[in-house]
């Protein structure tokens, strides 16, 4: 926990720094506007004395004004733009490292997180980083650099009235570290309610025909609006500490302007002077309101370290790891006193499992469901690495290949395959996207699924829907066969493959899955009868544990 | 401009509290430019060097009372226009997902889950401008143009109309053509916000493809592609913004200029303190007015998503639910679209009251389609389909399925707990009620064995669970529910042998009393069946029982 903590403070030192550097051009063009903003009220200052004075006011004072303001103008213009710039360019960076780190950190993921909620770190933690950047770190500087200008501009008529214009503006970080007691963990429950809401909607979308047919879509409604509610209640009260504090510099600034009055207006000071002094109160205070509207910014920045910081780094991609080469004809699978535990509450998934799979012989992992059968898969695949003993593919410990030679390795079919939006042949080419159109039609023809090709509309450019909409499951299954043909690896895992297919589609299913089988290793996890017709060892699992087998199917 | 209108249509619900917010922000600005005003004639006549000797003694005393007034009274403004708004804006979500929700009793279909959830959030967020930023800085414009021309025209009828064509720029001519612009400009940015999203979600949800396919690095390319394409929108909005605020800065420094060259002497400093309170109440407006083009489309998006119609029309006036459960199917013709082979051709098939009928039949041949037809998620193209005596087209679609429980082959099981999965089916079932479920559904002793039990989370699409557990939880649901009339879509596929026998011979009894309709390949023999239906050619024929 403390390490988590340690990494997030560095992390935002680190963002901290590179984003002041970003954050030059802001700061300079901010200083600049502030300087034209004192030249300002100093001409605007004389000449509304010579007007109360019954004069008129000369030409070259409001050329003076006019060419101030055009200045002022296009040095907001381009500050704007540096300013967008600026965010963009960090949320282009850090979008990329925290999606390299989630997709490093892999499918482990999935069993503790929603993809919603991993989706609303890459998507709007990284937007909402946009305001530390290209606000936030301008504003904090500007917010002590600008006043200081000011006090100095007035210092040099008049030592007295700078020092109450300071003593006011010191009274803005003061209310703004007051208002913003808590701020910090309001802004945490806040994006966890926006979170909550995502992954909540997200979820019941995906299942919304369930939900109608439940004729629950009322209560879900009830419960989305509860969401929706508590995202407002969260938002409004990190927005209060905003409110606060522009209260606070509201306050403040009435406080010198009457401090400046009463004191001009007892010692008779000079029109020019006392007018110069009430005009330049609004350029004080102008840059620590701009800091207050961002402060919150500074707090989005603070959570997105801890969410980042709590993800493994990836490791850098320039150095070439050595990628152990594993004999080219098969693979020998191995697992020696493997154990592992997902959540110790619920106890081993795998206690001290052992068991050899020579290269090009078929394996089958039978037993009830819940038994780890899936976690062998999910181990050698992975996903996950043992808490004690080797996993070994041709007598290499699973551990020192790197992810890519791994998966060079090894071609998988799950229970339910997950197919993108698209058309069938590019779901198919997902397994290897330099593929030919001839080398997809046939491994389409592998997978029987030139068939029901057949029978759709545009054949293999059949457009299907998310989650392999417009496909049965038997058709879906035949997606990431064809998928494992294409690919083509020598180690062939199969978690279930049959698992959610009535028994003829089954039949037809495991057919196809015979022909890839043929010269390679194969696991295959199944407590399907017709599963075991496949030939080969088995070895039956219980509770994560292997039991004496009765006889060799 | 006609979406905003209809998005704000929505929000009358709403509208005395949003009303309200418009009148404090009004009572704000009076504050603040009631503040300028006076300070503007104490300068004026601390200044003047005592001419204006009485207004210096009131002067004060306004101020004392219009300078904490102020601060409060815009503190409270922030508080109240927010508020109001962020209730609109949960209204509104929650409005979106019931008009999305009754238009998808058959599931998402083409539409991506990424873009549905990116209208929920970004668009709909995206209308906060609207109502912040343009409605009621538009009030206090409309209420500060008559003030500014009336106090300015008093002293000089020239300067008056000078103020007020600037003003005029600033508050309303510059934020239309803002607007007008932006929305011409088209939805890029809505668009490219929901193709990140999607694309983030396809990378995250398919991890194990990924993993397994070595496709990191793809995803990550087609990602920042997308990544790409928002941040170009977002420069090109930015850049107008930008514009639009130098402009709006530039029609403010006119207009203090404007009186500095041609106020009348003794009136100089309140009109000139008056100028600028009144332009600094407007001086957003034109940026807003970009954020409202950028609203227009999102408006047109959470429309556009929300107005699916549902795939049967309901009945205008809907008839009275039947008292019997009889299910009938007569002369049903039913093709998935106009240019494919139909499913059904002349299918006629009952499911007597309280009967149990099996209907097999190999893959394609509509098993499946049968079930949608009986909840309406599709009509027939002919012949129609009868509950209790009534043709199922004249009733509410809501009140039919509460009739019907549906086991559909591709049932979700929801990121929540356990129990909130089982009381799905039936929202106020008791702890034994629910044990009893997974009792029968072979999973009592899993659950059991859980720390957290009945409270144990699921995780995404039961991600925590094998398979199997998977599969039984749904099992357990279909049991849970209270419906006449089940249909169980092939309920035991994936299964092992020995729990599909248990489940089957526990259907017999949990039953008892209730139509069910057993969709299957084959027959296992625990069934106790009282009638068997073989569909074949779009038609079912009765089989020997």
């Amino acid at each position: 926990m403390d390490a988590t903590k340690q990494a997030a403070r560095d992390w935002l030192r680190r963002e901290g720094v590179l984003g002041r550097r970003g954050a030059r051009p802001m700061l300079a063009l901010g200083l600049a506007g502030t300087l034209a903003g004192i030249l300002q009220a100093l001409c605007l200052a004389t000449g509304l004395a010579a007007l109360l004075a019954g004069r008129r006011v000369a030409w070259s004072l409001l050329l003076a004004v006019a060419v101030l303001a055009v200045l002022r103008a296009a040095g907001g213009l381009l500050s704007d733009r540096a300013a967008a710039a600026a965010g963009a360019a960090a949320r282009r960076r850090l979008r990329g490292d925290a999606l390299a780190r989630l997709l490093g950190a892999g499918p482990a993921l999935l069993r503790r997180r929603h993809s919603g909620d991993l989706a609303a770190i890459v998507v709007d933690r990284i937007e909402a980083l946009d305001g530390y950047f290209a606000r936030y770190l301008p504003a904090a500087t500007l917010a002590l650099a600008g006043p200081l200008l000011v006090v100095m501009a007035v210092a040099w008529r008049d030592p007295m009235g700078a020092l109450i214009l300071a003593l006011c503006a010191l009274l803005a970080p003061l209310a703004m570290a007051l208002s913003g007691l808590g701020a910090a963990a309001a802004s945490r429950r806040q994006f966890a309610a926006l979170s909550h809401l995502q992954v909540r909607f997200l979820d019941r979308v995906r299942g919304i025909a369930t939900i109608v047919m439940h004729g629950r879509m009322e209560d879900e409604a009830r419960a989305l609006g509860a969401a929706a509610d508590e995202l407002r209640r969260r938002t409004l009260r990190v927005l209060r500490v905003a409110f606060l504090s522009s209260a606070a510099l509201d306050l403040a600034a009435a406080l010198a302007l009457v401090l400046l009055a009463l004191r001009a207006l007892g010692r008779g000071m000079a029109a020019p002077l006392a007018l110069y002094e009430l005009l330049l109160v609004a350029e004080l205070f102008a840059p620590l309101r701009g800091f207050a509207l961002a402060y919150q910014d500074r707090f989005a920045a603070q959570g997105a370290a801890s969410a980042l910081a709590g993800l493994p780094e990836l490791p850098a991609v320039a150095v070439p790891l050595p990628v152990r080469t594993v004999a080219a004809r098969g693979v020998a699978v191995a697992f020696d006193e493997v154990c592992f535990t997902y959540d110790p509450a619920r106890g081993m998934a795998l206690d001290r499992l052992s068991f050899r799979v020579p290269a090009g012989e078929t394996l089958i992992l039978a037993g009830p469901s819940g038994a780890g059968k899936s976690t062998v898969m999910e181990l050698l695949l992975g996903f996950v690495r043992p808490d004690s003993g080797r996993v070994t593919l041709n007598g290499a410990d699973m551990t020192t290949l790197v992810p890519q030679a791994l998966a060079r390795l090894t071609a998988w079919i799950g229970q339910r395959p997950v197919l993108f939006a698209g058309s069938l042949a590019d779901n198919i080419r997902f397994a290897r996207p330099d593929a030919t159109e001839a080398e997809v039609a046939e491994a389409a023809r592998a997978a029987r699924l030139d068939a029901v090709a057949a029978l759709l509309p545009d054949g293999l450019a059949t457009q299907i829907g998310e989650g392999g909409f417009g496909l049965s499951g038997g058709q879906a299954q035949r997606v990431a066969i064809a998928r494992a043909f294409l690919k083509n690896a020598p180690l062939l895992l199969l978690d279930e493959p049959t698992a959610h297919l009535d028994p003829a589609t089954e039949a037809e299913v495991l057919d196809s899955l015979r022909r890839l089988t043929i010269g390679r290793t194969v696991i295959l996890a199944s407590h399907s009868a017709a599963a075991h017709a496949f030939g080969g060892r088995r070895l039956d699992l219980r509770e994560g544990r292997a039991v004496p087998v009765r006889g060799v199917a | 401009m006609r979406p905003l209108l209809r998005i704000l249509g929505l929000w009358r619900g709403r509208a005395g509290i949003l009303a309200f917010g418009v009148l404090v922000s009004l009572a704000a600005l009076a504050a603040g430019v009631g503040l300028m005003v006076a300070s503007g004639g104490m300068v004026a006549g601390m200044l003047a060097g005592g001419v204006l000797a009485g207004s210096l003694l009131a002067a004060p005393l306004l101020l004392r009372l219009l300078g904490p007034a102020r601060v409060v009274l815009r503190y409270l403004e922030r508080l109240v226009t927010h508020d109001a708004l962020f209730r609109a804006l949960a209204d509104l979500r929650v409005w979106f997902f019931r008009a999305l929700a009754t238009g998808s009793a058959g599931g998402l279909g083409f539409r991506r889950s990424g873009d549905v959830l990116a209208r929920l959030v970004n668009d709909v967020e995206a209308l906060d401008g609207v109502y912040l930023r343009v409605i009621v800085p538009l009030a206090g414009a409309v209420l500060l143009l008559p003030v500014l021309v009336v106090v300015i025209g008093r002293t000089s009828a020239w300067l008056a109309a000078v103020e007020a064509v600037l003003f005029g720029l600033a508050a309303f001519v510059l934020p239309a053509l803002a607007a007008r612009t932006a929305a011409a400009s088209g939805g890029a940015l809505a668009a490219a916000g929901a193709d990140l999203r999607i694309a983030c979600l396809d990378a995250l949800q398919g991890m194990r493809e990924v993993r397994v396919f070595a496709a990191e690095d793809r995803m990550r390319a087609a990602i920042a592609r997308h990544e790409a394409t928002l941040l170009t929108a977002q420069q090109a909005v930015a850049r107008r913004s930008a514009w639009a605020g130098a402009a709006a800065l530039l029609c403010a420094q006119a207009g203090v200029l404007a009186v500095l060259a041609a106020a009348p002497s003794a009136a100089a400093a309140v009109l000139l303190f008056l100028a600028v309170a009144a332009f600094e109440a407007v001086g957003g407006l034109p940026r807003a007015g970009v954020a409202a083009g950028q609203a227009v489309t999102a408006a047109r998006r959470v429309l556009a998503a929300a107005q699916a119609k549902p795939a049967v029309a309901e009945p205008a006036q809907p008839a009275s639910l039947p008292v019997g459960s009889a299910l009938r199917f007569e002369g049903v013709h039913f093709a998935w679209a106009p240019g494919r082979p139909p499913v059904f051709d002349g299918l006629t098939l009952e499911v007597p009251q309280g009967s149990r009928v099996a209907l097999l039949g190999p893959s394609g041949t509509g098993k499946s389609t049968l079930a949608a037809l009986a909840l309406k998620v599709v009509a027939p193209q002919a012949g129609r389909v009868l509950l209790g005596g009534t043709d199922i087209a004249t009733l509410a679609a809501a009140e039919l399925r509460g009739r019907i429980g549906w086991l559909a082959q591709a049932t979700h099981l929801f990121d929540d707990t356990i129990r909130a999965n089982l009381r799905l089916a039936l929202p106020d079932a008791d702890e034994p009620a629910l044990w009893a479920a997974l009792e029968a559904a072979r999973l009592a002793e899993f659950v059991h064995g859980l720390p957290e039990r009945l409270d144990t989370w699921v995780g995404e699409g039961g991600a925590r669970l094998s398979g199997g557990q998977g599969r039984r939880l749904v099992l357990a649901r279909a049991l849970l529910s209270p419906a006449p009339v089940l249909i169980l879509d092939e309920p035991c596929a994936g299964l092992d042998a020995q729990t599909e026998r248990a489940f089957l011979a526990t259907l017999n009894e949990v039953a008892e009393g209730r139509s069910v309709v057993l969709i299957a390949h084959r027959l296992t023999g625990v069934e106790r069946l009282d009638r068997i239906w073989r569909l074949s050619n779009g038609r079912a024929v009765a089989a020997a029982g």
